[in-house]
């Protein structure tokens, strides 16, 4: 054998089945491919496609009940299905190495990121204290960490989440491996620090010749990454092939099927190619909707004036203290969204697009009532949201909000039906008597069977439970709906299924939106207007077309230019 | 911290100054210790006289006032029964009881977390099983009953062990210890096994219950997959992982057992302080009965302030708040 022609992966035939008590879960059925030295490789695929079962499955990490059935892994010739664990981990972390999604979960909170790579670097060598700690330093200073000698003390939570990642990825890289797997390793980070990963992970792959798994749900940085492509499902390879040919020229209907799911390659505001086709009934109407509607939709409708959130630390006791005897300042004041004035049409969707901690989030929930502002207030229809006094509460029922995790916002403990009808019970729109046809109409109205009122939240997929969120908010009639990241933690063709059911739900019942979102192609699909957060602060709005066409601020042409785009044919 | 410090101490004070006036009030609800003290054939003058000696003829807020101002004195007051001073009475037997408690509540640790984290690592095997089967039985079975089991089997049929007593104590600083001799060590075997039952159970229950799920962190998986041995990320990565809860259980299991290791030392006539609070509650021997309540009270109050600071030094995101 020539080393030079020799795949450095050879992965024929595998498969990973999962032996629970409910049966057998075939999560990665006859999988196939091979990598050559210092190549990059994509594998994609919705959540269960069995593409990080496969990465496991490659490092030797599968647990029990998971097995690997038959086939070979074959790292540069040697058979690595079968070994014995001390061989299996005399390998990982030397020839292959790991990153996983969220650095946060990875890296222990306990010890100090020195201490963690002192344990990486002591399982395959024996190095003396000093050396150790050089060697520390310069694995952090080969991922761009500034100022490494005194990061090296440092505990995970004193990093942001982007620098966290890196060190994941200084400890994968600490042996040289030949071949490194990353799991969703941007999915749990903004765009622009995403950005700032791919590009260095590139340049790092290249400089060390080093091969790459990358394993991701999302097409645009497999893309801008990989060179080779595997599209998986049900555990299988459904298509693969390089990187352009698979993305322009998709062969299996899967494929084409998760490039039309994307927002980002349909005409704005028409329903996605996937998601289309599931055929509901129109939503029911309570007499109230009818009556408000008779004002001229050119007048603003929301109106958010000079609203402004500070979030403070809660002082200790000695601080108080202090701060009476005059001898201590106050904590400092985290000003999360400051001075902001927006205003949005009667049935007008505007989008608010901004990176974690710019303070959408808050702006959001000071619209839909949930946080009084500090300063400034937010008027419906000439109407007050929050009322006024010491404890000012929401005062309008004609808000509501829809959340990012319908599993968090939906009581685990109460049958969706009651979750529905709670609220319009409540405010007396519905009697108890029209209740249970209240909430078949709705669960009908947003695509689920009717029967379904009976069960609990934890019996339905991550894409029905947002279903059920939606048809909660809107069974409440409102005029307006906030909605925070509804699809963020969906799978692009659930994603596209509940963004077709918002765009039809929207013109039906004619509602203003305030839609919020990270991605930037969700908000350009179905806003009519966007407005660009940083720091708490709008930096630029307008309509959605020309922010997006011409960006006139520094920091949207910086998010722009980090957003990974589809190659196109 | 020093903030943080500070103010626990300043709650530390308000609960004890609460808990004085609780345990004063309650324990005057309890008979007349006068009955006890003499017998009912002495004249009326003595009588009398005896009330006025002790001060129990004043209203209950005076004596109380009294009782507050001699504390602050390090005056705890005289034992009716024994006649000497209760603080001296109670440090005298305080330190037999402490190294029951200490002997039971480490070696519940020293067995119970790894024998925990072993069936939390391989919870299907048989040696986990028979673990937890053994830790349903040691929270299930009443102590008293293991305490007389333990009796007839080590000290009456196989007469391994001594049933009762200290046995020999070795001075040191003036305070006789047990397990400095051999013979002493053999008396304190079978009550620390007694007492550390219950506490063993526990500690391993929660010690397996942590580990099973701080083996399918993703903290655990990337430490393996970045090569580190089981043993190095079972020591260096879980135990830390699960080290707060068992901290907890740690202090408030050791400051139970002290105040209330009652049962343990009169089935094998140790003679620690809950022998003494016994004692002195059927002779209403009223000063003792304060004094110990306080002092458990003290003691609850210290051991959560201790396990408080255990937790900034285990956990690094509880140390500096400014810091996320």
């Amino acid at each position: 054998m020539s080393g030079s022609t020799q795949p450095l992966l050879e992965v024929s035939d595998l498969a990973t089945y999962f032996h629970a008590r409910a049966g057998v879960v075939k999560a990665v059925d006859g999988v196939s491919f091979s990598l050559k030295r210092g190549e990059v490789m994509g594998l994609v695929g919705e959540s269960g496609s069995g593409k990080s079962i496969t990465g496991f499955s490659i490092i030797g990490l599968i647990d029990q009940p998971g097995r690997i059935e038959h086939g070979s892994i074959k790292l540069e010739g040697r058979e690595l299905v079968g070994l014995p664990p001390a061989e299996l981990r005399a390998i990982r972390g030397k020839a292959i190495s790991m990153v996983f999604q969220d650095p946060m979960m990875t890296l222990n909170p306990m010890l100090t990121i020195g201490a963690q790579i002192g344990l990486a670097l002591e399982a395959h060598e024996n190095v003396s204290g000093a050396e150790r700690r050089q060697r520390s330093i310069a694995a952090l200073a080969q991922v761009r960490i500034p100022d490494p000698e005194t990061k090296i003390d440092f505990y995970p939570h004193q990093f942001s989440g982007g620098m966290r990642q890196r060190v994941a990825i200084a400890i994968a890289l600490l042996h040289r491996p030949r071949l490194i797997i990353c799991d969703e390793p941007t999915t749990a980070l903004d765009v622009s620090i995403q950005a700032e990963i791919l590009a260095e992970m590139k340049e790092l792959v290249a400089e060390l010749g080093t091969a790459l798994i990358w394993i991701s749900h999302d097409l645009a940085t497999v893309a801008s990454i990989a060179d080779h492509v595997c599209v998986m499902r049900y555990g299988r390879i459904v298509e693969a092939g390089p990187v352009l040919d698979v993305l322009t020229r998709p062969q299996h209907p899967y494929t084409q099927g998760l490039l039309d799911s994307l927002p980002s390659r349909a005409k704005p505001g028409a329903l996605l190619a996937r998601g289309a086709g599931t055929d509901a009934a129109p939503p029911p109407r309570l007499p109230r909707q009818a009556e408000s509607g008779k004002r001229s939709a050119d007048l603003p409708y929301v109106v958010i004036e000079n609203v402004g959130k500070r979030f403070q630390r809660k002082s200790g006791v000695l601080r108080l203290l202090g701060q009476k005897l005059g001898v201590a300042g106050p904590l400092p004041l985290v000003q999360a969204v400051d001075a902001v004035s927006l205003s949005i049409a009667r049935g007008e969707a505007l989008g608010l697009v901004g990176e974690s901690g710019s303070g959408k989030s808050t702006l959001g929930r000071m619209v839909a009532g949930i946080y009084a502002p500090d300063s400034g207030h937010v008027l419906l229809d000439g109407e007050h949201v929050m009322s006024g006094g010491e404890r000012p509460h929401k005062i309008t029922t004609r808000i509501q909000t829809i959340f990012q995790d319908p599993f968090a916002s939906l009581n685990p403990r109460m049958r969706i039906g009651d979750s529905i009808s709670e609220g319009p019970l409540a405010h007396g729109l519905v009697s108890r008597a029209e209740a249970g046809a209240y909430v078949a109409q709705w669960l009908a109205a947003v695509g689920l069977d009717p029967a379904f009122a009976g069960r609990y939240p934890h019996q339905f997929s991550g894409g029905q439970r947002q279903r059920v969120a939606i048809a909660r908010a809107l069974a409440m009639q409102p005029d307006v709906v906030v909605c925070d990241e509804p699809v963020a933690s969906l799978d692009v063709s659930i994603q596209a299924q509940i963004i077709n059911l918002l765009i039809r739900l929207r013109q039906e019942l004619g509602l203003t939106l305030l839609f919020i979102s990270h991605d930037l192609s969700v908000v350009r699909h179905l806003c009519d207007r966007v407005a660009i957060m940083h720091r708490g602060r709008i930096v630029e709005s307008g309509p959605a077309g020309e922010v997006y066409d011409n960006p006139r601020d520094a920091y949207t042409k910086r998010l722009l230019a980090a957003v990974p785009v589809l190659p196109v044919a | 911290m020093l903030g943080h410090i500070l103010g626990r101490l300043g709650q530390a004070l308000a609960v004890m100054l609460v808990m004085s006036a609780l345990v004063f009030v309650g324990v005057y609800a309890i008979g007349n210790p006068i009955d006890v003290l003499i017998g009912p054939d002495v004249s009326q003058d003595i009588r009398l006289d005896t009330i006025a000696r002790y001060g129990l003829d004043q209203p209950l807020y005076r004596q109380y006032f009294t009782f507050l101002g001699r504390i602050l004195h390090g005056d705890f007051g005289r034992s009716f029964v024994f006649g000497m001073p209760v603080l001296e009475l109670i440090l005298s037997r305080l330190p037999a009881t402490l190294e029951l408690t200490l002997a039971a509540v480490f070696g519940a640790a020293i067995i119970g977390i790894p024998a925990g984290i072993y069936a939390g690592y391989r919870p299907d095997g048989l040696a986990a099983r028979a673990i937890m089967t053994i830790s349903i039985l040691g929270f299930s079975v009443p102590t008293f009953w293991i305490g007389l089991v333990l009796i007839i089997a080590f000290a009456v049929e196989l007469q391994w062990l001594p049933a009762g007593g200290r046995g020999d104590t070795f001075a040191v600083f003036g305070v006789g210890w047990s397990f400095l001799t051999a013979n002493g060590l053999s008396h304190l075997l079978l009550p620390a096994a007694n007492l550390a039952f219950f506490k063993l159970a526990l500690m391993t229950r929660l010690a397996r219950a942590g580990t099973r799920e701080a083996m399918l962190s993703d903290t655990v998986k990337f430490a393996r997959a970045a090569g580190l041995s089981e043993w190095t990320v079972l020591r260096r990565h879980v135990l830390r992982l699960i080290a707060i809860p068992l901290v907890t259980v740690f202090g408030l299991e050791f400051a139970s057992t002290l105040a209330f290791a009652v049962v343990t030392e009169t089935i094998f006539s140790w003679p620690g302080i809950g022998k003494l609070i016994i004692d002195s509650i059927t002779s209403l021997d009223r000063p003792v009965m304060v004094a110990y309540l306080m002092l458990v009270s003290f003691v609850f109050i210290m051991i959560n302030f201790l396990v408080d600071l255990a937790y900034v030094g285990l956990d690094p995101r509880l140390r500096r708040a400014g810091s996320r």
